[in-house]
């Protein structure tokens, strides 16, 4: 283990349940400058993160860190353990593992201080405040053994909310200090400042002979106080011992530690505790256990056979380790040989502290680091960080108060086990106990010492088996063991040396009456018990199975308690007289026997011990030989004279047996009030949990707020998403599209209103395959080209015609996209496209329609352009007549054109012809009729010819003519009249040529009409009449 | 050109007068006999009972709606080779004229004539019993 320990103090704080307001308390009596560092553990809970930071921050100037892993412990921080950790403390640096998921650590602060003690070394300090189990007491106890200092918190008139914890920790016996939470801290900055001086102290100390001196003055003052001498004591450990004291006590020098314990003798009895303890821990010393293991058990449980007993004993067991590796060891080999000898081990310690935890068998793995992972798994049951030594093996041992220096010895052991024990003695008690061990142990039993220990001087009464791991075996030898407890020698007379050796006739002649008086006392004295002041039953004599009893319940010693009911009371007001007046006291009682009554004796007598000493009483239960009892002599005892002698002896009992009730009803008030008590910090207990129910309610509130907020916010997109809903659907009622949307597995999801038109698809159709329904058309490819648009994700159009009303479709299938670009799935849009195919189709017509009569026109064109300009006709200005009838054309096309080459009125025609000539000497009347392009066009062509001839040659060609033009209806026929009027002369057949041939062909050839002319004097006159059937 | 024992007639149905004049005016100066020109359905269908002509030329859309299908029906009932004349494509003809060879208008004298020509020899060589399936005729159709 290497150490490194802090040039300052490192103070673990452990608080549970009620510990913020201890917290509170005592971190507002250290200032920031204090030259400590502090570590705060604390239970929590592992699902909930913790706001002690904060509030331990509310209460410090010093900075507060919430604990890391690697973190280093810095001088004046506060330092915070968050929860669902596991924190230790290595070269004064955090190191934190996160728990098991939802597990809580049993045992927290135990493993924390565990680790700061065994780091920090006499810079460790280990605080235990409010809470609510045991946690922390085998932590200061590491503590107080690696040198460092203890504090719990005490009542203060409102002290700890809960002190179970710091109760648990000072049952321990070694909290150096035990203080209201506000002055811990007080009494830990004098420490601080302090502390360097009684270093200093002990290294001037161990080489100065007056220390040496002082020393023995403190041992004097202990053997004065408790009767223990421990001035054989090693001076060095002693020393160590000392000097942790005088730390706490704030005393610098030896002087004036003597000096405060003059004024506070209690100070004699810490020194005393802290002297005392030891390190143990399971299998310490491998090799010292391994040659246990081989060398001796096999031995003991040979010898002891299936049905003998094998006796061990542990003296100064401490915690219990030792005594279980033992155990551990035995059973092993029994499973090993499926015999079952009973064993039994004794493990005794004066610290009944120590006791306690080695009997809840519960320790932190750190003391589990020599024990194999068989013997683990085997032995021992893991509860949350602790180890719980299993039932079969906790059976085995046997844990007692006893002083191995004070105390009568064991006796007929197979093996005593008493390992770093003597190293806290001196040479000289080493050399007592030794002779004790001897005695202890059966005719060639076994001893097993710590490695730094040895038998010494005493090589005649032990044999080395094995020297390397100090096993020994005992020696048959002549020589006396001590006989009477040591206490007669060493303390009592102080000084006398161990007794020398005596004669063999006088030890012969002791054995044999020591022999016969016990064989005298066991065969006729009657049954006795010894009790001491407390009432306590210190030693048993034969058969006193008829008087006493052990109750149900834990065994314990109280004499009343184990007493016959029958016979308690006369015990008790026996006992009461033998105390008060220091005499022998006689009682006649009465017990059931076999359906009658058996007589009883009881003598009760006080035994003087030591000169001052509380006395104890000798009890016997003598048999009473007069007549076999009546059952009136219940009442009758004794053949007193008279009456009133009788009477007044019976109520002379009455009263005692009276006051002895109002005893027993006293006791019985004693253990309600404790019961009550008891009840009290259950109820504390439960006030904590309601508050730490309370801090949970208030969570939980502040979560509804949120989940509150998150809900409006919630309620409003869902409004929003309801809106866009709503305006989705509108879109697709007003576009009239049917559009289905598919899922990635290609089933309908989705589709609009206009859908069901082209599918005849249902709601209840969601969640079907689009291709299950009836057919759509002859679009076989449909479920093809779906697979291919998700699968590839291109646009794939198609036109289609419905099968059942021949409407005409455009398929497109577009990939679903998500947000995030993938697809998943396909919409399917079908568009009504008959409209448009049927415009299309409608303008196909219309383009060839144009060619046509483009075409057409062109030829026409060719050949009035041939025939007038062909030398032929013959026409001096061809140029201009050509060009006169291209115009002409060009007139009527512009004017059909304009009315979409449907009728045109014969009126506009006419008018428009005839204003081409600008003349307003023609004069046009007629019907309204409408007339074809096909008859248009001619009769355009006919009146042109008309008034390029009137220009010329008619009525138009001098200053005086004028035409009328005058057309109607008759039975479907039009008649055009033509006259010209005031022209020239005219000659017939004078209009001629190629336009009287022109003129002739439209229409009699293309309007199969007839064509009249007449040539008189006033002018010509034209007829015209055409069929528009 | 056959023979000149007798000159070929030529039917023309064309019903816009300027267009039926300048035809017939340039087949009669190519040496042809012009029947016509009719410009409706029952002139031309007169025409063709009182004399029927070697070959025809016919105009497809005779105004008013009218067409020369009938026409065209009639000649191939009385097996007379004939041609259309017209401004539609030949895509626009009914089905059942798809192998009569079509000019577009306008088009020139001189390919006219050379038509008719084929179409007269190639019914005389049917007559004679030497069918060839009229496929000189067909060559015409390339062009519109």
């Amino acid at each position: 283990m290497t150490r490194s320990t802090s040039s300052f103090l490192i103070v673990g704080l452990g608080a549970s349940a009620g510990g913020i307001s201890a917290l509170d308390e005592f971190f507002r009596a250290i200032p920031a400058n204090c030259g400590m560092a502090f570590v705060v553990v604390t239970h929590l809970n592992p699902s909930r993160e913790s706001h002690l930071p904060e509030v331990v921050s509310r209460y410090t100037a010093l900075p507060v860190r919430i604990a890391e892993d690697n973190m280093k412990i810095e001088v004046d921080g506060v330092y915070i353990m968050p929860p669902a950790r596991r924190m230790t403390i290595q070269n004064g640096t955090l190191r934190l593992v996160a728990t098991e998921d939802g597990k809580r650590d049993h045992k927290p602060i135990d493993l924390f201080l565990a680790s700061l003690a065994e780091d920090q070394g006499s810079s460790a300090v280990g605080v235990i405040m409010s809470g609510g189990d045991g946690d922390g007491a085998l932590g200061v106890k590491v503590i107080n053994e690696r040198g460092g200092l203890t504090f719990a918190q005490t009542s203060d008139g409102q002290g700890p909310l809960n002190p179970q914890m710091p109760e648990s920790a000072l049952a321990t016996g070694i909290i150096d200090f035990a203080l209201p939470a506000s002055q811990i801290g007080t009494r830990l900055l004098r420490i601080a400042r302090d502390r360097d001086t009684p270093e200093q102290a002990l290294l001037r100390a161990e080489q100065d002979d007056q220390a040496r001196k002082d020393m023995h003055r403190v041992a004097a003052l202990i053997r004065e106080r408790t009767g223990h001498d421990l001035s054989g004591y090693k001076p060095k450990t002693f020393l160590r011992r000392l000097l942790r004291r005088m730390t706490v006590t704030h005393c610098a020098t030896i002087d004036a530690y003597v000096a405060h314990v003059s004024a506070e003798p209690e100070e004699i009895d810490a020194l005393f505790r802290d002297l005392l303890i030891s390190v143990t821990d399971f299998f310490r010393d491998s090799d010292a256990f391994h040659s246990l293991e081989s060398l001796v058990i096999p031995k003991l449980i040979e010898t002891a056979g299936p049905d003998g007993t094998i006796r061990v004993w542990v003296p100064g067991c401490s915690t219990g380790e030792e005594a279980y590796s033992i155990a551990m060891l035995i059973h092993e080999q029994l499973d090993q040989q499926r015999i079952s000898p009973r064993i039994q081990i004794f493990a005794t310690d004066i610290n009944e502290g120590s006791l306690g935890i080695a009997r809840s068998a519960r320790y932190p793995e750190a003391l589990l680091s020599a024990v194999s992972p068989e013997r683990r798994q085997k032995f021992f049951k893991r509860d949350g960080e602790a180890f719980v030594v299993a039932k079969a093996i906790r059976e085995m041992c046997v844990f007692s108060p006893h002083s191995l220096i004070s105390d009568p010895p064991f006796s007929r052991m197979d093996l005593v086990s008493c390992r770093n024990l003597l190293i806290y003695l001196g040479a000289d008690l080493q050399r007592r106990v030794l002779p004790t061990f001897h005695y202890a142990l059966r005719p060639g039993g076994y001893l097993l010492l710590g490695l730094s220990e040895n038998i010494g001087q005493h090589s005649d009464k032990f044999v080395a088996l094995n020297k390397t791991h100090r096993l020994f075996q005992r020696r048959e030898t002549g020589t006396a063991h001590p006989g009477v407890p040591l206490r007669q020698l060493s303390i009592r007379h102080g000084n006398v040396p161990s007794n020398a050796p005596s004669g063999i006739a006088e030890v012969s002649l002791r054995s044999l009456r020591q022999a016969i008086e016990a064989q005298v006392l066991d065969r006729y004295a009657p049954a006795h018990v010894v009790i001491n002041a407390e009432e306590e039953v210190i030693y048993f004599s034969a058969r006193t199975g008829p008087f006493l009893e052990q109750p149900r319940g834990a065994p314990h010693r109280q004499l009343l308690g184990l007493t016959r009911p029958e016979l308690r009371v006369d015990v008790r007001i026996a006992l009461r007289a033998a105390v008060m007046t220091r005499k022998r006291a006689r009682r006649h009682a009465l017990i059931p026997e076999e359906g009658t009554h058996r007589r009883v004796i009881i003598d009760v007598e006080p035994i003087e011990m030591d000169e001052g000493g509380a006395p104890n009483y000798l009890i016997v239960f003598g048999s009473d030989l007069a007549d076999p009892p009546t059952p009136d002599d219940a009442i009758v005892r004794e053949n007193d004279g008279t009456l009133v002698e009788r009477l007044e002896r019976t109520i002379q009992e009455m009263a005692e047996k009276l006051q002895s009730t109002v005893e027993e009803y006293e006791t019985a008030a004693e253990e309600l009030k404790s019961a009550n008590e008891e009840m009290l910090s259950v109820n504390e207990e439960l006030q904590s949990t309601n508050e730490a129910l309370e801090s949970s309610k208030e969570e939980m509130q502040s979560l509804n707020e949120e989940l509150n907020t998150i809900n409006a916010e919630l309620t409003v997109k869902l409004d929003e998403v309801d809106r866009a809903n709503a305006d989705l659907r509108n879109i697709y009622e007003s576009t009239q599209i049917a559009s289905v949307f598919l899922d990635a597995d290609l089933v309908i999801r989705q589709f609009t209103p206009a859908a069901h038109r082209v599918f005849s698809i249902r709601p209840g159709d969601i969640g079907r395959p689009l291709t299950e329904l009836a057919s759509v058309g002859n679009y076989p490819d449909l479920e093809k080209h779906i697979a291919a648009v998700h699968e590839g994700g291109e646009t794939i159009e198609q036109q289609i015609e419905h099968a059942a009303d021949g409407t005409k479709y455009l398929v497109r299938l577009i990939p679903y996209r998500r947000d995030d670009k993938q697809i998943d799935g396909v919409v399917v849009t079908f568009f009504d496209i008959t409209q448009l195919v049927r415009a299309q189709a409608q303008q196909e017509v219309l383009i060839a329609e144009l060619n046509h009569r483009v075409k057409n026109m062109l030829t026409v064109v060719i050949g009035i352009a041939r025939q007038t300009l062909s030398g032929q006709s013959g026409e001096p200005d061809a140029a201009d007549r050509l060009l006169g009838r291209l115009r002409a054309m060009a007139r009527v096309y512009s004017l059909l054109s304009a009315e979409h080459w449907k009728e045109i009125s014969v009126n506009e025609l006419i008018g428009q012809e005839m204003a081409a000539f600008g003349s307003n000497r023609i004069r046009v009347s007629g019907d309204a009729v409408r007339m074809s392009p096909d008859k248009a066009l001619p009769m355009s062509m006919v009146l042109h010819e008309l008034a390029t001839n009137a220009a010329k040659y008619g009525a138009l060609s001098n200053e005086t003519g004028h035409v009328d033009v005058s057309w109607h209806m008759t039975d479907n026929r039009l008649t055009l009249l033509w006259e010209e009027i005031g022209g020239p002369r005219v000659n017939e057949g004078e209009p001629s040529g190629f336009g009287l041939v022109l003129l002739a062909g439209q229409v009699e050839h293309q309007l199969n009409g007839t064509l009249q002319m007449s040539f008189e004097p006033r002018g010509v006159t034209v007829r015209v009449e055409v069929p528009f059937t | 050109m056959t023979d000149d024992a007798a000159p070929t007639r030529v039917l023309v149905v064309e019903d816009e007068y300027v267009i039926a004049l300048d035809l017939s005016q340039q087949l009669e100066d190519a040496g042809l006999v012009v029947c016509g020109p009719a410009s409706n359905t029952p002139k031309a269908l007169s025409l063709i009972d009182d004399s029927p002509p070697d070959v025809a030329l016919l105009d497809v859309n005779l105004g008013g709606g009218k067409t020369s299908y009938d026409i065209a029906r009639k000649l191939i009932e009385l097996d007379i080779p004939f041609a259309f004349l017209s401004g539609y494509s030949i895509n626009q003809l009914m089905p059942e004229f798809e192998n009569v060879p079509l000019l577009a208008k306008p088009c020139s004298a001189p390919i006219i004539v050379k038509v008719i020509g084929t179409l007269v020899a190639g019914r005389s060589q049917t007559r004679c019993g030497q069918a060839t399936s009229g496929q000189g005729t067909e060559k015409f159709f390339a062009f519109k």
